[in-house]
């Protein structure tokens, strides 16, 4: 992008000025980390065995995390989850945040973006547990409104599906704000005098979202799609409190997986390998969102 | 009724249809702290009942909890403010400035969420160990700080992104350096963003589990590690649970009450009107 | 700890459980060996220690003061939840961290012993100034310091929680349906007992087990139906034994006794199970010993007086109960003085002396003496049917090698997956012994590289 000589003129370090605190803050405390998860993952590290040293085994962990059955099973099942998830909390986050946005009720309209704050500050593995209680067979809410509706009380936490219901729903619940929160302060930059003129223009919603609303919304989508894949593939506490990854194997997403392998078999080589295969994944598809979605905002 | 009526009255229903379902599981913990014990395994569930304060008297006799709630304040509070003050410039640069490898800088922000925390608990517990950090509100603020940053960074580069650039002019006009651009146009004009950043970090510091668990002994714990340690395996105190739950969720509701003033939508163009 | 009034309410507390634990006996009136003597080298000292938050934890807690008035030396504790204990313990010792003990589950004596991050107690037990002369090893019901103490013929640790699997039922339950007395075997138990205990419509079953996947599963659920039935997880070379008959015998009785099980229990952990029974809706259980407490405070348990305390049921190979505990160990990360503070503690509290007021603060103890006690008995129903699963057991009812940790996750999966009915019983089996196959062969237990130790 050019310069024009009236727009920006600052030093060359400028903005190393203005990125270096930050930049280095996260090299402190991030980079090793990741070094040592990185060369871990290449040595055979098992913490409970210190006794048989930790020989450098080079690309055997990811060849046996590729091949392990159970490694694609669960990644196959936080696939399905993701895709269960993600497309309730967009739709279901942009409706929250175009009613917010929309003028009128004030009062409701306030306690409601205050309130929306409440799923998401409740600790996770709290809500996993608040899931217990409301989807408990006996005890449980859930299947008290299910007899309102006439339906069949569910066994939720003991069926496989049941289970995977249960966690969705939770899960929903608890991020579905966090997008309604990142589109509505997408809209809340569309410039009042457009948007204005064009409410005078057109009655129809959906071409006032489309035309006017939607460059500003795509930079959150985008945020919103990174920020939760990355999330899902490290979702944890809520799941294990809930369920523990059962019954059986029905809500064993990868993140539990890992946590097995990692902090129960301690077997840090092994998870380690599949933590940056994990990354590269979440690397990958980031990039494909940029890609598809993100747009600048145009001036 | 004509439709603007109608859209009206639709918009009430679909707001409070909304709120319902963002304060049920809330109201249900709520509610449930306040059951005795043989209410809350009564099947059906039941909901009026008489209520009480034992869950809560239980709680708070021991000041484990309201240690643990100050460590979580504590931690979280300077972990948003760093976030911020290191994350806003950073931001303002990445949405103002132009130089190679922007983009990529940009992405290596936010790849900082994206490993999993599990992994990188062993090599952060034995680099706070060999710092003598266990234990120590420090090393909670420097590892928070990690996922707290890339948080702020992208919510504020969109934010400042979005501010037309001709707003600088005037200030140009006087000679303003940077710094002072930065100070006195993008921060106040961008507050919206930085409000929203600051929630979710504060939020996610509050919330977090893995990391408190490894590097916490017993003075540091933070509230999500007390409500946790509840569960020890065996017997399921759900009133207490729901009792630490409830008292854990209102300080960080709370904040969200006074920052989210500075949500609303309000993208003042007087500047160069 | 906390006010004072807290502080003063203890002292009284450990002056009583003083005052109980003084009466003479000729050998402590003759010993020289006194513990404050003991201690005075080693006063200020300071040692610490993981705690669960179990009854056991809390007994030990109540009588700490005693203790440290006593010795002079500070034992300080962190609880955490069973979850979190075996990783902080590892994570502890893997970097050199500040515990000086060790609390060992009988599933984790291998590991620590084999990874030498605990001391064998003959390190101390030899010396006399340190070593009191009423430790009396045998005075431990030997199946307990066998399987949870020691390892590789030595003994390691000293049992201190201590479990047995057992059998509560609700009597009344039982005798509404016509039994006087509770039944002896499993195949009484599915047979006889509960087609007439199990009324689908009114929501009662005859029997719960608890099988949520993790550690419930393996040992609680599918362990407990291999050995009554001469089954077993291993045979002698370490190589699978659940395609032999005795096993598969034993989990398709499992599958079975589903039955008569509510819908869901694949997903009952403890608190589930017990409460099923506390709340009068299921007969029978078979949990540890240790929730006798639950089961009888009126605050969490319907059952009054209707609850009552058997041994488990035999199976065709016999009587063999589930079996649990946590012993204490010195680490041998801690310096000499706190190694030796350490095994003063240890001795203490898993003394004869205090045995008495330990139970009577809400433990179980390991000592075999204290369970004569006529008043003991008489208190606690739970004391002699666990007395009697203590005389025969299998100290390798869950394998307690090093291994154990990987093994016990492929169990409690395909165990759980078999209970689902998503995978037959004999295909989960074999399933299971190619995995655990595949671990021990790692392991070096295949080409003698390694002892054949469980």
């Amino acid at each position: 992008m050019a310069q024009p000589a009236s727009r920006l003129s600052h030093g060359r370090f400028t903005p190393l000025k203005f990125l270096a605190p930050s930049v280095l803050a996260l090299l402190a405390v991030g980079i090793w980390p990741t070094i040592f998860a990185l060369v871990t993952s290449l040595r055979e590290y098992k913490l409970t065995r210190p006794r048989s040293g930790f020989p450098f085994v080079g690309l055997d962990n990811y060849q046996a995390v590729l091949t392990d059955a159970t490694f694609w099973e669960t990644l196959a099942r936080t696939a399905g989850f993701y895709l269960t998830v993600m497309p309730v909390q967009l739709a279901l986050g942009l409706a929250i945040a175009l009613m917010l946005h929309r003028p009128g009720w004030g009062a409701v309209r306030s306690l409601l973006r205050v309130s929306l704050v409440v799923p998401l500050a409740t600790t996770y593995a709290v809500v996993g547990l608040i899931g217990r209680l409301v989807f408990n067979r006996d005890f449980g809410v859930a299947n008290q409104f299910a007899s309102w509706l006439g339906l069949p009380g569910l066994d939720w936490l003991g069926n496989p599906h049941g289970a995977f219901a249960a966690i969705a729903l939770m899960d929903i619940w608890q991020w579905t704000p966090f997008c309604a929160l990142i589109f509505l302060a997408g809209l809340s930059m569309v410039p009042n005098e457009i948007e204005e003129a064009a409410r005078l223009e057109t009655k129809s919603h959906w071409a006032l979202l489309r035309h006017v609303q939607l460059p500003y919304l795509l930079p959150g989508l985008t945020a919103v799609l990174i920020l939760r894949s990355a999330d899902i593939l490290k979702l944890f506490d809520m799941v294990f409190t809930m369920t523990r990854g059962g019954p059986g194997a029905a809500t064993e997403l990868v993140s539990i997986y890992i946590q097995r392998v990692g902090f129960r078999i301690f077997d840090m080589g092994t998870a380690s390998a599949q933590a940056i295969l994990l990354l590269v994944l979440t690397i990958m598809l980031s990039r494909l969102f940029i890609r598809v979605f993100y747009r600048e905002i145009e001036r | 009724m004509n439709p603007r009526n109608l859209g009206k009255m639709l918009h009430l229903v679909g707001l409070l249809a909304l709120l319902a379902f963002t304060l049920f599981p809330f109201y249900w913990m709520v509610s449930s702290s306040l059951k005795e014990q043989t209410d809350l395994l009564a099947a059906p569930p039941v909901w009026t009942f008489v209520p009480t304060l034992s869950h809560y008297a239980e709680i708070w006799q021991d000041d484990t909890v309201s240690k643990a709630l100050l460590n979580s304040l504590i931690v979280a509070a300077c972990t948003t403010t760093l976030a911020i003050a290191l994350g806003a410039p950073a931001a303002y640069a990445l949405a103002r400035f132009d130089f190679r490898g922007k983009k990529d800088l940009w992405f290596w922000f936010i790849s900082n969420r994206m490993i999993s925390p599990i992994v990188l608990a062993l090599p952060v517990y034995l680099m706070a160990q060999s710092a003598g950090l266990l234990d120590t509100h420090l090393v909670l603020i420097l590892i928070y700080l990690s996922f707290c940053l890339p948080i702020v960074v992208w919510i504020c580069t969109d934010q400042f992104r979005s501010i037309p650039p001709d707003l600088e002019q005037a200030a140009r006009l006087d000679h303003a350096n940077q710094w002072d651009i930065f100070w006195r146009i993008y921060l106040p004009l961008g507050l919206p963003g930085i409000a929203v950043s600051a929630i979710f970090s504060f939020i996610f510091s509050w919330n977090e589990l893995l990391y408190a668990l490894v590097l916490t002994r017993s003075d540091v714990q933070t509230a999500p590690v007390i409500a946790t340690s509840y569960m020890s395996g065996y017997e399921l105190p759900w009133g207490k649970i729901m009792a630490t739950g409830t008292v854990i969720v209102l300080p960080v509701t709370v904040f969200a009450l006074l920052v989210s003033r500075h949500m609303v939508r309000g993208l003042t163009m007087g500047a160069t009107k | 700890m906390k006010t004072p009034l807290k502080a003063t309410a203890l002292a009284a507390l450990g002056a009583i459980a003083i005052a109980c634990a003084v009466p003479p006996t000729p050998a402590q009136a003759q010993s020289a060996w006194a513990i404050d003597k003991a201690a005075a080298p080693l006063k200020g000292t300071k040692i610490k220690v993981m705690f669960l938050d179990r009854p056991g934890y809390r007994a030990i807690i109540k009588l700490l003061p005693e203790f440290e008035k006593q010795t002079g030396i500070k034992v300080n504790y962190e609880i955490v939840p069973y979850e979190n204990a075996r990783e902080k313990q590892v994570l502890n010792f893997t970097s050199k961290g500040d515990l000086t003990m060790a609390l060992v589950d009988l599933v984790w004596i291998g590991e620590f012993a084999e990874s030498g991050w605990i001391v064998p107690i003959d390190t101390y037990s030899k010396d006399a100034a340190i070593t009191d002369p009423n430790l009396n090893l045998k005075g431990f019901f030997p199946l307990l310091l066998n399987a949870f103490g020691s390892w590789d013929g030595k003994v390691y640790g000293l049992p201190f929680d201590n479990y047995s699997g057992l059998m509560f039922y609700n009597r009344c339950m039982l005798k509404e349906s016509g039994f006087d007395q509770p039944p002896q075997t499993w195949d009484e138990l599915k047979n006889v007992y509960a087609p007439k205990l199990t009324k689908a419509d009114k929501k009662q079953f005859a029997f719960a087990l608890q099988s949520l996947r993790g550690e419930t599963q393996s040992a609680d659920s599918f362990m407990r139906f291999l050995w009554p039935w001469g089954g077993s997880l291993l045979d002698k070379d370490f190589k699978s034994n659940l395609m032999a008959p005795g096993s598969q015998t034993g989990l398709k009785f499992r599958q079975d006794l589903m039955k008569y099980m509510p819908p869901g229990v694949v997903s009952y952990d403890h608190a589930e199970a017990v409460n099923a029974l506390a709340q009068g809706q299921v007969a029978m259980i078979t949990e540890w010993s240790a929730f006798y407490g639950t089961l009888t405070d009126p605050k969490t348990s319907k059952l009054g007086d209707c609850l009552a305390v058997a041994p488990e049921p035999a199976g065709p190979a016999g009587r063999l109960p589930a079996l649990g505990g946590f012993s204490l160990a010195v680490a041998s990360q801690a310096s000499p003085a706190q190694q030796k503070a350490s095994w003063l503690f240890i001795q203490w509290a898993t003394s004869e002396a205090i045995a008495k007021p330990y139970v009577e603060a809400g433990g179980v103890s390991g000592r075999m003496a204290v369970y004569g006690d006529p008043a003991i008995q008489a208190k606690y129903k739970y004391v002699k049917p666990m007395v009697e699963s203590w005389q025969k057991g299998v100290p390798e009812y869950r394998p307690r090698f090093p291994a154990w940790a990987s093994l016990t996750e492929i169990v409690a999966e395909f165990g759980s997956k078999m209970m689902l009915g998503e995978a037959p019983v004999d295909q989960g089996a074999k399933e299971i012994g190619t995995r655990i196959e595949t671990v021990l062969k790692k392991e070096g237990y295949y080409d003698g590289k390694k002892k054949k130790l469980q």
